[in-house]
């Protein structure tokens, strides 16, 4: 999961530290732009093996790391189960 | 065209005309064919002229038969035939052929009234001897640029801020606080220099400066009203034909001949075929191409040049070119600029000066009338976002990019994201801005302690309680109209490019009868995301299909990538400690980390938003070593003879 921090970290220039917590939200702190959040989502479908939907994509569930590693957690977790 | 310089209330020991002439001459690029400047006891203004009209008679600055009036003026005021009948038929009389004497007339009989009867791009400075007063004022969309400094007790004011290098005891000094905003919005708001101390005049305005002080009024307010609205589309496209030849054929005006720059787009297109129709005979035409074929529009541009038959001369740009011509191209803007794409079209003016021409036409301002961009797109998209269902959204979505490479089918989950997040306005009046400022947020964090980079658009938006009556795609053009159209593309990509070399760009689409027009038909026959559907339309029996049915393909040029591989010299402005830290409002740790990627990774890593920071920096490094530390720019050779002196009237009083 560190590899998804490392992915933003390297592609928005930021550090997540205790000025900058896991759970800022990258839209309303102005860090994430439109290319990056489509090139984070293909990161994420392309490295963890999972596909979002339409559905779950209005959501609000990609506005930060907290957030975006539970979202892959519980989609890698239920492809497990149903595996 | 010309440029245009002086000062007012001047009591320093320098003599007034050696100040004006220098000022004149850091300028004359703008018209190497002559210097003119008129000099008061505390005032002097000035003119250098590339001769266009009355080539013989039109020399600047003019006056009026009484010595009263003395007025310097840069740009073209294309009805100015209908003005001067009018005038005539009041009891003017004339002594030359040129535009510059009836706009003096006009502001002797009207005031400032003449102004809303202008249809043209100008800036000018008009001295009234008798009442003391200095009267500047600027076109309505920003054509033509105009600065202002206080300077001691005095006013300066001039086409391009370099003039201001020549007055004595004058500082550069970059500004943090309109940096940061230029950064967060891309571009300079009108009023926005990025040097403190001085301003532009907003387009639309005029100024009046005199003992009492300085006051500044809007005469031309944009405004999307609907003009006489068309019955169907088939009314509508001969409506588009009518006004846009009537537009063409008034910037056909001239005694040099006129050429135009084709893109390979519709506009542009449009505009050379209109200008073969109306001369008879196919006009000189000239493109940049591109190496890198994902920038290149060479065939369009052939196909175009081939079905009117006009003599087509294209500059192949490689990205070395991009590098070489970087520092001199960014002295000529004046500005920081969030790409590169400027620069060809700054070589691009070179050789059409090498081919004689003087005057060009090109399509810009199509698609701020004609919603050509996907900005506007987007913004009909996410205005009624939360009211559509998920089939309507995957269906408009798929419509929205259709040439956006890094973009497809599959990022469609992706996207509708990203338009949730965007659904509703959390910046007031911005709201069609709200994600292409999302890059410009990343560009801000360049200046240390930035703050808000969007207090002073948020502003400016504030002003203007008449937006609150546009809809959200209005606001949006608004929105383009005074920030990108007169911010670059009119500006560093369009009047300085062209103007660094003695050429005249002029915009048939920015006669104002094309935008009534256009507004009275946006959105009235078609939704919208078949961008200038009826545009392309209305002339696609004149023009080759491939450029009828061409989607909007955004000019570009190679960007931070060139500069990867060049590895000019200058670089060092960037890559040492001790030259970055000269520009101490800089984050410099972001700086560093931001060239670091930049300048390693591969150019399919590198985001948009990168490219653009990388391209400010760059821009801002630039700018602080020709104007702040006032050090030469690579690139001597393309240093310019002075113009000669034409005229020096000197009105002082000798003790």
């Amino acid at each position: 999961m560190d590899k998804i921090r490392a992915f933003i970290e390297d592609q928005f220039l930021v550090s997540f530290d205790e000025d900058f917590p896991e759970d800022t939200n990258l839209f309303k702190e102005g860090i994430m732009d439109s290319f990056g959040y489509v090139q984070l989502c293909r990161f994420l479908e392309r490295e963890f093996a999972i596909t979002f939907s339409e559905a779950e994509m209005t959501g609000n569930v990609l506005v930060s790391l907290s957030q975006i590693r539970d979202t892959v957690a519980a989609k890698v977790a239920a492809l497990g189960k149903a595996g | 065209m010309c440029g245009i310089a002086g000062l007012v209330g001047w009591n320093g020991q320098d003599d007034l005309a050696d100040i004006a002439t220098a000022m004149l001459t850091r300028i004359g690029h703008r018209g190497p064919d002559g210097l003119g400047a008129v000099i008061g006891d505390d005032w002097a203004l000035g003119a250098v002229r590339l001769a266009i009209l009355d080539i013989a008679a039109g020399q600047q600055p003019i006056s009026d038969d009484s010595g009263r009036f003395w007025l310097a003026y840069n740009g073209e005021i294309y009805n100015y035939r209908e003005l001067r009948a009018q005038l005539e038929a009041s009891g003017a009389h004339f002594h030359t052929q040129c535009d510059t004497e009836v706009l003096l007339q006009a502001w002797i009989h009207w005031g400032e009234a003449c102004l809303d009867r202008l249809n043209g791009g100008y800036a000018f400075a008009l001295y009234d001897r008798l009442e003391s007063r200095l009267i500047l004022a600027r076109d309505r969309f920003g054509k033509r640029p105009l600065f202002t400094a206080r300077h001691g007790g005095a006013l300066l004011f001039a086409s391009e801020m370099k003039a201001f290098l020549a007055v004595p005891g004058f500082h550069f000094r970059q500004d943090a606080g309109q940096i940061a905003s230029i950064l967060g919005t891309w571009t300079p708001l009108p009023d926005q220099s990025g040097f403190t101390g001085i301003a532009q005049l907003p387009m639309g305005m005029w100024m009046s400066v005199d003992a009492q002080g300085m006051t500044q009024h809007s005469y031309a307010p944009l405004a999307f009203a609907d003009g006489p609205a068309p019955a169907d589309e088939t009314e509508a496209k001969q409506m588009i034909r009518q006004t846009l030849t009537r537009a063409v054929d008034l910037r056909l005006r001239s005694d040099v001949e006129v050429g135009v720059y084709l893109s390979g787009g519709i506009d542009s297109a449009i505009v050379a075929a209109l200008a073969t129709d109306l001369n008879g005979r196919p006009p000189a035409t000239f493109s940049v191409t591109f190496d890198d074929a994902s920038l290149d529009e060479s065939p369009e541009q052939q196909a175009v040049s081939a079905a009117l038959g006009t003599r087509h001369q294209a500059l192949r740009i490689a990205a070395a070119d991009i590098v070489d011509a970087c520092p001199q191209a960014v002295y000529h803007a004046e500005v920081p600029t969030f790409r590169s794409a400027f620069v060809p079209m700054f070589l691009l003016s070179r050789a059409t000066q090498q081919a004689g021409i003087k005057v060009i036409l090109s399509g810009e301002g199509a698609d701020e009338a004609f919603l050509g961009y996907d900005l506007f797109k987007e913004t009909l998209l996410r205005s009624t976002w939360t009211s559509m269902d998920e089939d309507t959204r995957r269906q408009r979505l798929g419509r929205l990019y259709p040439h956006l490479d890094h973009y497809g089918p599959q990022d469609i989950a992706a996207l509708t994201g990203l338009y949730q997040q965007f659904a509703s306005e959390t910046m007031p009046g911005l709201f069609s801005h709200e994600i292409k400022f999302q890059n410009g947020r990343f560009s801000a964090r360049l200046v240390k302690g930035a703050g808000d980079p969007f207090a002073a658009i948020t502003a400016l938006v504030a002003q203007h309680p008449e937006l609150q009556a546009m809809s959200p795609v209005q606001k949006a053009q608004w929105l383009e109209y005074k920030t990108l159209l007169p911010g670059y593309l009119l500006s560093t990509q369009g009047d300085r490019a062209a103007l660094a070399h003695g050429v005249e760009n002029r915009c048939p689409f920015l006669d104002p009868a094309v935008l009534d027009l256009a507004s009275s038909i946006n959105l009235r026959f078609d939704d919208g995301f078949d961008e200038k559907r009826l545009l392309r339309q209305a002339f696609a029996d004149r023009l080759p299909d491939c450029v009828v049915n061409k989607r909007k393909f955004p000019y570009r040029a190679p960007d931070a990538a060139a500069f990867a591989a060049a590895h000019p010299d200058y670089m060092d402005l960037l890559l040492s400690d001790s030259e970055l830290a000269k520009l101490d409002y800089l984050d410099a740790g972001f700086a560093k980390r931001l060239c670091a990627k930049v300048l390693t990774k591969p150019a399919s890593e590198i985001s948009t938003k990168e490219n653009q920071t990388f391209l400010f920096l760059l821009s801002l490094a630039l700018l602080h070593h020709a104007f702040v530390a006032r050090q030469e720019l690579p690139g001597h050779g393309l240093q310019r003879p002075a113009p000669p002196l034409m005229r020096m009237v000197d009105l002082r009083s000798r003790a």
